[in-house]
């Protein structure tokens, strides 16, 4: 056996099917092929093109074929602990290699996006069902020999090119492959497709590998400040407001969302419920904890998505150059912006007078109507007729203390907020779970009734048995925690009923062993 | 086509000397052209599809050659084609997706293996096997042993690859057999060059046609009572030519090592595999030089048994590397040995595992698992092993930290016709409860995935309808069975259609028409608008299911999934018994997509009006609740962070991928959603009355436009 041997570079590269990872696997064979370096890839597109995680691996023996004395056998797959090179084009791709044992302290470098493209199992779930970015981050740090994080998709929207363009870029600047860049783009050039495009996203993904002091770019969207109202009149009522360092800014939220909701006394009702809970915090030593969760949820469940509401967001003078912005419109480009919309029967009732809607309600249920009887409408806001049709609406918010939902979800709440400080007398962390109920409160028609039926079921079924004595403390506290997101677990219900049926174990074991 | 092979098309009209780069698939498509064939064929599928995709893109190439392409409707077609060469001095190739494709091809397969064939056969086989798979996991090696076909698994780099397919000609005519030659996933798509030959024209061809067909010769037919003599030739003859052939022209290669007393049998495809594990132990080079002895099988069937005793004699253990189950190689090897009385021991299945890919991982375990046991003279077999325990190790921690990882399977593409079907079905279930669905094989079993996890069968291509046979009578709710339109001609047509009817069965099936074979890249199919020609095909979907006596036939349009539940309802409530069909309708979105994208920018370039269709989500309008997604899964329709500082739960949001298809809206009113989303029309190059209109609604809406203040909620 011949003595000292060149040891192929090994690339692994994670991507997701359509974003070009067979192309660019090509540019770096062919930019290899140039240098007459021996080069092998091998892929396993199959139907995983569909959007699919899928991989693609590349060797390359750094000296030329004519210096070899034979040809190099290639291996076809990657092997665990011998990957010189991982580039991911999305994070959790980049963690599946890391999974698969692949990236190595000894001599992996990871190049990987910092950018997530969600599964759909992340996407669906009823709360947030997403896997935790940081993990991911940290995973990367800890397990590769050197990494390179940043949003490559921030990267190619930059240059306007194709993500796998910019991923070539980073595989020319990561200095770990001795290929010059002018044969990467000469490879782009012999490919012929989008040129100018691709040298772009080339020299973006260049630049960025060069000078590697790029960190995380973790994507956040920017709170868009809200715009204070009718000024000095709220900036009184915020002054007046004494309130725990920790929970100062959202108490301020709160009242600001709800002034422009409905009016300044409907803010200085939403402070006035607070001051208990307030007083609860202290006694308990919560640290604000306590009002600013609650002041979290009271501001949300007080600001109730109704037709009005809705309205005021479809007409809010910022929507319109918002949504330019977000689906790409140029100034000179006319656009129709088309609303869809089905109110049913309750929709209706919730801005009638309480008797009047009891009546609609009643008759609607005995015929079986609730859930059928939906007007369904698509309506252009952009259009004269279709803004006035909201611009009406919205008018209506005077109206809305008189409403038949607005009467209903005031009793709702101040429920809520009793059993809250019922609980307080028992243990602030009781008061903080009771408050996080309100979190499955939320949304229209079917989500709200759902929603509105689990809190129901574990105020009676946990919350009120705890305040009573007949769950003990701490069981009780970890089992409003588990139901909540067991009622967030599935649309069906199976989950929430599977739990409160644990608890109910468990309740009556640790009430017989006392 | 979804992959366009204009490029790699000339890569075939190389001529001697000269040197190909390319992948695996395209180098044995330019050694069929080498070999002089007369004809091919075959059935598209992952990882094969490229072989049939570029002859169709390099059809004026081949018919210079005078070589007749047909692209097959399923491969049992395809393999009867393969009925030319038994009479006549014709070479033919056709090419499938194994072992699915194979299970269709079985019956033409024997009743050409019978009678043997005179000119050479070579049979492509894709051994859709290990990662990236999407078939049942099993070998075509069966196929090769109880028909007396010859197996050719060759090492995966080009010029072997080459090589087998041009002596595996010889080889199927030296021996009067036909040839199969599997290619695994990553030997398919791998890259890389060889030195080409001039391609040949064949004997006979459509350039040079044959006079007429041969005296009567019963012995060429698959029929009593020559199947008695068939039967003993098979054995008798076509064996020992055929692995006198093999011996003689060293298709099987010895790779010599020092350690002679031990030695590794392993199948061609493999071989890669085994060298690297080798020389990450020290015991082989960059070179596939190995200190161990290896004899390397490109046939894998038959098997050379004056070779294998070579191999093995004064071996004191041999091991045999071949994937899945059951263990053909590793029995045969063990009989050989038994009959020559050699005593060498036989270790395979059980150093490595019974089932699964072999992996980097799993080959460096076992052989060093294998040294440990057999402990050859001259190697410190606890430092290899103490190696191979080090190279592994760095794994329990890596996976440690990232915790499981939920799988990201294949989905619908953005704006795909199909999902609105299975948006559909959920609402309808919703209200009628839940039913049996027989799903079938294309795009639509994605649906099998969240966020629709429908599907309770999979029976295989084009059998939905005739899995629920038998589970129709025995239901009170109507089975639905999905079929998508390459499946209904692949052999739903005949299977289920014609004898659901025929048996006066029930049931509702829905048969998805986008116009292509989709899953596999877009191919043409009976139905499609145009054939691979560009002319109209002549065929509808409607009309044959007419014309078969379907009595309950609607065509929906797939995106309208009101009408669609109201349609599947309908379908399910019918009183009257017979079988209800349902023909979703609507384009291959990633074939559409090609096209109108194109049409779209001429006309931008020649300054012509374009609307551009979005669609979008107020954030503030969103509860964070994603029923929206749980009746979608569009790629397109994701999540974000919550704007809302008051709000913890992630909004939903549509990104620039977003392609306008409309479900979107359809979704949210059919399901009664909430109304945050929306549809924006952009209209690109507005003509006057745009503008205007534009201008005065602007101004007009300016005038009423609340206050900041009153607008923020």
């Amino acid at each position: 056996m011949s003595a000292p041997q060149p040891r192929p570079i090994t690339i692994l590269i994670a991507a997701l099917g359509g974003e070009g990872g067979g192309v660019l696997t090509d540019w770096i064979a062919s930019a290899a092929a140039q240098l007459d370096f021996p080069v092998q890839s091998t892929s396993i597109p199959g139907v995983a093109q569909r959007t699919g995680a899928t991989t693609y691996y590349i060797e390359i023996v750094p000296v030329p074929a004519r210096e070899l004395p034979a040809r190099p056998v290639l291996a076809l797959a990657p092997g665990v602990g011998d990957v010189d090179i991982v580039l991911a084009s999305e994070l959790m791709e980049a963690g599946r290699t890391i999974a698969g044992g692949f990236v190595t302290p000894n001599h992996t470098l990871v190049i990987a996006s910092t950018a997530r493209s969600y599964l759909v199992v992340e996407k669906m779930a009823m709360g947030d069902g997403r896997y935790d970015s940081a993990r991911l981050i940290k995973a990367v740090e800890t397990n590769a020999q050197s990494h390179l994080l940043l949003d490559m998709n921030a990267l190619a929207k930059q240059s306007g090119a194709m993500i796998n363009a910019v991923m070539l870029g980073l595989i020319a600047g990561c200095g770990r492959v001795p290929i010059p860049a002018a044969a990467f783009e000469r490879a782009i050039r012999a490919d012929g497709k989008a040129v100018d495009a691709n040298l772009k996203g080339f020299r973006g993904g260049l630049d960025a590998a060069t000078n590697a002091n790029a960190r995380p770019a973790v994507s956040g969207i920017a709170n868009e400040a809200r715009a204070a109202a009718d000024a000095d009149a709220l900036v009184a009522l915020e002054r007046a407001i004494v309130m725990p360092a920790a929970a100062r800014d959202v108490v301020l939220a709160g009242a600001r969302r709800l002034a422009a909701y409905q009016d300044l006394a409907y803010a200085q009702l939403y402070l006035d419920r607070l001051a208990p809970i307030r007083a609860a915090d202290a006694r308990v030593g919560a640290g604000g904890r306590l009002v600013r969760e609650t002041a979290r949820h009271l501001a949300v469940r007080m600001s109730y998505e109704d037709v009005i509401r809705v309205a005021q967001a479809k007409i809010d003078p910022a929507r319109l150059p918002r949504i330019a912005a977000a689906v790409g419109v140029s100034p000179d480009e006319p656009f129709t912006v088309t609303e869809f919309l089905k109110p049913g029967v309750e929709e209706l009732c919730s801005l009638l007078p309480p008797r009047l809607a009891e009546r609609i309600l009643a008759t609607a249920e005995r015929h079986g109507l609730l859930a059928r009887l939906h007007w369904g409408m698509e309506v252009n806001s952009a259009s004269v007729s279709g803004f006035l049709r909201f611009w009406l609406l919205a008018k209506l918010r005077g109206w809305r203390p008189k409403s038949y939902r607005f009467q209903q979800e005031q009793h709702a709440i101040e429920a809520w907020l009793r059993r809250i400080a019922e609980a307080a007398r028992l243990s602030g962390d009781l008061a903080l779970e009771v408050a996080d109920c309100a979190r499955l409160i939320k949304g229209y028609g079917e989500t709200l009734q759902r929603g509105t039926a689990n809190y129901r079921l574990i105020e009676t079924r946990i919350i009120r048995p705890i305040l009573a004595g007949g769950i003990p403390l701490a069981l009780g506290i970890d089992a409003i925690a588990s139901a909540r997101s067991a009622a967030l677990a599935d649309p069906e219900g199976e989950a929430l009923t599977r739990c409160l049926a644990e608890i109910d174990q468990r309740g009556s074991a640790s009430i017989a062993a006392e | 086509m979804e992959r366009s092979f204009k490029k790699e098309v000339q890569a075939l009209t190389l001529g001697e000397g000269e040197t190909f780069r390319g992948e695996g698939i395209l180098a044995v498509t330019k050694a069929l052209l080498q070999s002089g064939v007369s004809y091919v064929g075959g059935y598209q599928g992952a990882p094969v599809s490229h072989l049939l995709d570029v002859l169709v893109d390099a059809e004026d190439i081949i018919g210079d050659l005078g070589v007749h392409l047909e692209t097959c409707t399923n491969e049992a077609s395809a393999a009867a084609m393969l009925g030319a060469s038994i009479n006549y001095p014709l070479r033919g190739a056709v090419t499938w997706k194994s072992i699915v494709g194979t299970n269709v091809a079985a019956d033409a397969l024997s009743n050409l293996a019978s009678p043997g064939v005179l000119g050479g056969v070579m049979i492509i086989l894709g051994e859709d096997y290990g990662e990236g798979a999407s078939v049942i996991q099993e070998r075509s090696y069966a196929y090769a042993m109880k028909s007396s076909m010859w197996l050719i698994d060759p090492r995966p780099d080009l010029p072997t690859i080459v090589r087998m397919v041009e002596e595996g000609f010889e080889l199927s005519e030296a021996s009067h057999a036909p040839v199969m030659m599997e290619l695994r996933i990553r030997a398919c798509h791998v890259t890389g060059e060889f030195k080409t030959k001039a391609n040949r024209r064949g004997a006979f061809s459509g350039k040079n046609r044959l006079a007429g067909p041969p005296r009567f010769d019963y012995g060429r037919l698959a029929h009593p009572p020559v199947i008695y003599s068939q039967e003993r030739l098979k054995v008798e003859q076509r064996l020992p030519a055929a692995q006198q052939f093999i011996r003689a022209r060293k298709l099987n290669e010895v790779i010599a090592g020092d350690h002679a007393d031990v030695g590794i049998i392993v199948l061609g495809g493999l071989t890669n595999g085994v060298l690297r594990a080798l020389a990450r132990l020290d015991l082989a080079d960059l070179y596939g030089a190995s200190r161990i002895p290896l004899y390397v099988l490109n046939v894998g069937f038959p098997l050379v048994p004056e070779e294998l005793r070579e191999f093995c004699a004064g071996k004191r253990a041999v091991l045999v590397v071949e994937e899945g189950s059951p263990d053909y190689i590793e029995q045969a090897v063990n009989v050989e040995l038994r009959r020559a009385d050699i005593a060498t021991r036989v270790l395979g299945k059980g150093t490595l595992p019974r089932a699964g890919e072999y992996t980097s991982e799993v080959l460096l375990n076992a052989l060093a698992s294998f040294l440990a046991e057999v402990r050859p003279a001259g190697i410190d077999v606890d430092a290899i092993a103490a190696r191979a325990k080090s190279l592994l190790a760095p794994k329990a921690a890596a996976m440690a930290a990232v915790g499981d990882i939920p799988a990201r399977p294949p989905n619908f593409c953005t704006g795909c016709p199909e999902r609105p079907v299975f948006s559909a079905i959920k609402l309808m279930q919703r209200e009628l409860g839940p039913t049996h669905i027989s799903a079938d094989i294309g795009c639509h079993s994605f649906a099998t995935f969240a966020p629709f996890s429908l599907g309770n069968s999979i029976l295989g291509y084009g059998m939905s309808l005739a899995s629920a046979a038998a589970v129709t009578p025995n239901m009170d709710r109507r089975p639905i069975a999905v079929m998508g339109d390459g499946g209904f001609w692949h052999n739903g047509l005949i299977t289920g259609v014609a004898s659901n009817l025929f048996n006066k069965g029930d049931g509702v099936l829905i048969v998805m028409k986008n116009g292509y074979a989709s899953a596999t890249g877009q191919q043409y199919l009976p139905s499609s608008a145009a054939n691979r020609i560009g002319a109209p095909t002549g065929m509808t979907i409607e009309q044959t299911l007419l014309s078969l006596g379907v009595k309950w036939l609607r065509t929906v349009r797939s995106y309208s999934v009101a009408k669609m539940t109201k349609t599947l309802k309908a379908a399910m409530r019918s009183a009257e018994h017979g079988l209800k069909v349902i023909i979703a309708d609507g384009e291959c979105q990633l074939a559409r997509q090609r096209r109108v994208r194109a049409e779209d920018a001429e006309k931008l370039k020649r300054g012509k009006r374009v609307v551009r269709v979005r669609f979008g989500v107020d954030d503030e309008i969103c509860t964070g609740d994603h029923s929206c997604i749980r009746l979608s899964g569009c790629p397109s329709l994701t999540v974000k962070p919550n704007p809302d500082p008051l709000r913890s739960d992630p909004v939903a949001t549509v990104i620039e991928s977003c392609v306008g298809c409309g479900l979107c809206g359809e979704v949210a009113h059919a399901a009664v959603l909430c109304p945050s989303f929306y549809r924006a029309e952009i209209i690109r190059n507005p003509n006057w009355w745009d503008r205007a209109l534009h201008r005065v609604r602007a101004r007009i809406i300016g005038v009423f436009a609340p206050r900041r203040a009153e607008a923020r909620a």
